[in-house]
């Protein structure tokens, strides 16, 4: 497993799910689903839309989460939590205030149609340091970079360009069949 | 006029090291909005009255077309066309009560001014600060058109266009333009335009924002740019009419002023205006064919046209009635722009106007007595969306959201902090005096001198005030 680096365990760009900037939210998880289709060497499905500029260069990625957020009223418009903590008021009240909008809030049918027309730079998030792996790094830097900065997956670079995307679960696959297969582990 | 270019650029240094955290940088919003030869040119004023202390230090500073009343000191400071009336200021051996403490005061309080620039901003009322409570000090902040510094010791902070702080202490803040906070003490805080934010913590906690879209139509404040929008054509558009009193040294009331109350030589007064007893109208006011009941207030920056004010009403600093008729014992907020366009308002008793309500009305609309209202209201259905009724509001005591509206906290409690707030500003200006007790400043406002100072008017020092000390 030593001998490993970043980039033999990373899927590339090219297999992953990229949408263009300007693009809407169904149309990204339109891709997600299709980069799925052909992605066939695991079981693990993807996680994320990475969001490409007109160059072709990564400039943001949309997870599962950043999508469901659209659904959100606090994201529609009004005011989110942290702005309301920001401003003084108490979490219980806060918790009260998002399960009266809940109620209130239109079918999740409707919400889903709606957040579809959304642009996805609107809900993506901009590559962080943090989130960032070189090529050519370990696999043991990775793990410590994804354990310590609690991340899902790392961003895979080379000479300053994202190239691919290590996930957490293919690296956990690969240190769970080492652990396996280690009869001194067993 | 190098001594005066010197002091813009050091007062721009001070309020961006205060809002560095922010990246903020005041210069392209304050960069040409006040021409340097109007600061050369025009002068400044200050009051001498036997109910005030006179109590007045300028150093290195300008202070064109700017106003001053009570104790005060500018150090370093430009002040332009702004109004700083320290007749509220606490009195030595008063006692001021805050939380369980009674403080009491050893001097007088004064106002301090220093690394500051105000743009036709006003200051009044008095330190709320208990750890300062002999100085109301604005140091290394910038405010622009109509701001209100209110109470609020400021201090590394700006303020954009029609902003208010309002019995509060402010650090290191942004405060965005036709924003009001009312918040006890905030520190480093960005303010985004448009928000009105009262918090009493424990007590209650409001907080709306107007959509980016309403307010951009009344005031917008971008790097670069004058400040424009319906709020500043509007007050543009009656400029001329200030500039006739300004220049003239005297001028007389052209309408019979009872005794008891007072009409500032500064305001402006077109036909046909009628005032009744204990009416206190404020300098820089505009009074147009409009009737002010008994105990009625004009305070500065506002605008009265074509309105009927029943009596013992509170239109508070830059307040703009147009074609509204008020019952008795309503407030108009601070800085609220009220206007019906061919059709009239009308406001029952003891409403609330929150400070920066926008009511635009193209079809009559009559507010029920006894409401609270907020935010924009266009109509009879904004209306219910941004008003409450008092008896209502009372009841909550964990409170609601409406649209762009949260409110915690206890609703009975709001409502008297700001019933309470009318009393002490109706006893403030005098509007229950009996011919005996309870004389307020439409009594003591009355009889008002006024001096004029002015800059070096060449050379490295053009544009600034030698340093002045004027004592009895």
């Amino acid at each position: 497993m030593e001998k490993y680096s970043v980039e033999d365990l990373m899927v590339p760009l090219s297999e992953y799910a990229t949408v263009s900037v300007g693009c809407t939210l169904r149309k990204a998880v339109q891709a997600l689903e299709k980069a799925q289709e052909k992605f066939d060497h695991s079981m693990y499905k993807h996680r994320a839309i990475l969001i490409l500029n007109e160059d072709g260069e990564v400039i943001g990625k949309l997870s599962h989460l950043d999508a469901l957020r659209a659904l959100i009223p606090e994201h529609n418009g009004t005011y989110g939590t942290d702005e309301l903590n920001r401003f003084g008021f108490s979490n219980s009240f806060i918790r009260k205030l998002h399960q009266h909008h809940r109620q209130q809030a239109i079918p999740l049918k409707q919400l889903c149609s709606n957040a579809g027309e959304s642009k996805v730079e609107d809900y993506m998030c901009a590559p962080e340091e943090n989130e960032c792996i070189d090529y050519q790094s370990n696999l043991t830097t990775a793990i410590h970079q994804l354990v310590q900065e609690n991340l899902r997956s790392l961003l895979v670079t080379r000479q300053g360009k994202i190239t691919g995307i290590l996930r957490l679960t293919d690296l956990f696959s690969a240190v769970y069949h080492t652990m396996a297969s280690n009869p001194e582990l067993s | 006029m190098k001594a005066l270019s010197e002091l813009y650029n050091r007062i721009i240094q001070r309020v961006n090291i205060n809002l560095r955290e922010f990246n903020f940088d005041v210069e392209p919003f304050i960069h040409n909005l006040v021409p340097f030869d109007q600061l050369a040119k025009v002068h400044g004023f200050y009051a001498v009255t036997a109910q005030h202390p006179l109590d007045f230090q300028f150093r290195h500073s300008n202070l064109a077309g700017s106003y001053l009343l009570g104790k005060c000191r500018t150090t370093n400071s430009i002040l332009y066309k702004s109004d700083i009336r320290g007749d509220e200021l606490k009195k030595k051996g008063s006692i001021f009560h805050c939380d369980n403490f009674k403080i009491p005061l050893t001097k007088e309080e004064g106002i301090r001014i220093e690394n500051s620039f105000l743009i036709k901003t006003l200051v009044h009322n008095y330190s709320h600060d208990p750890e300062s409570p002999e100085r109301f000090s604005i140091s290394n902040t910038v405010s622009t058109h109509y701001a209100n510094i209110h109470g609020s010791p400021t201090d590394g902070s700006f303020l954009g266009p029609f902003a208010t702080v309002d019995l509060s202490t402010i650090n290191d803040c942004v405060i965005g333009a036709f924003s009001y906070v009312q918040a006890g003490e905030i520190n480093h805080f960005h303010i985004d335009p448009g928000t009105v934010w009262v918090r009493s913590p424990g007590d209650f906690n409001f907080l709306f924002r107007y959509p980016a879209d309403i307010l951009g139509r009344y005031i917008q404040f971008r790097p670069g740019s004058q400040p424009d929008g319906i709020l500043i054509d509007f007050v543009n558009d009656h400029k001329n009419a200030f500039e006739r009193i300004f220049e003239t040294v005297n001028i007389k009331s052209s309408i019979a002023v009872p005794p008891n109350a007072s009409l500032d030589r500064f305001a402006v007064v077109q036909p046909k205006l009628s005032i009744e007893d204990n009416v206190l109208v404020a300098q820089r006011s505009f009074l147009q064919n409009s009737h002010l009941g008994r105990g009625a207030n004009a305070q500065e920056n506002c605008f009265i046209i074509n309105s009927f004010l029943k009596g013992f009403n509170v239109t508070a600093h830059g307040a703009k009635l147009i074609n509204v008729d008020l019952e008795e014992m309503v407030f108009v907020g601070f800085n609220s722009f009220l206007r019906g366009n061919s059709c009239r308002l009308g406001i029952g008793r003891d409403c609330i106007i929150m400070p920066h309500t926008i009511i635009d009305i193209q079809e009559s609309l009559l507010i029920p007595a006894g409401c609270l209202v907020w935010g924009s209201v266009t109509c009879q259905a904004d209306l219910e969306t941004n008003s409450i009724p008092l008896k209502t509001l009372e009841k909550l005591e964990d409170g609601f959201s409406r649209k762009n509206l949260v409110f915690e906290g206890n609703g009975k409690k709001f409502v008297s902090a700001f019933q309470n707030r009318i009393q002490h500003i109706l006893e403030a200006n005098g509007a229950f005096y009996n011919g005996k007790d309870h004389k307020g400043h439409a009594q003591k406002n009355q009889n008002i001198s006024f001096n004029i100072i002015q800059p070096y008017s060449e050379g490295e020092k053009e544009g600034v005030y030698p340093t002045i000390i004027i004592r009895p």
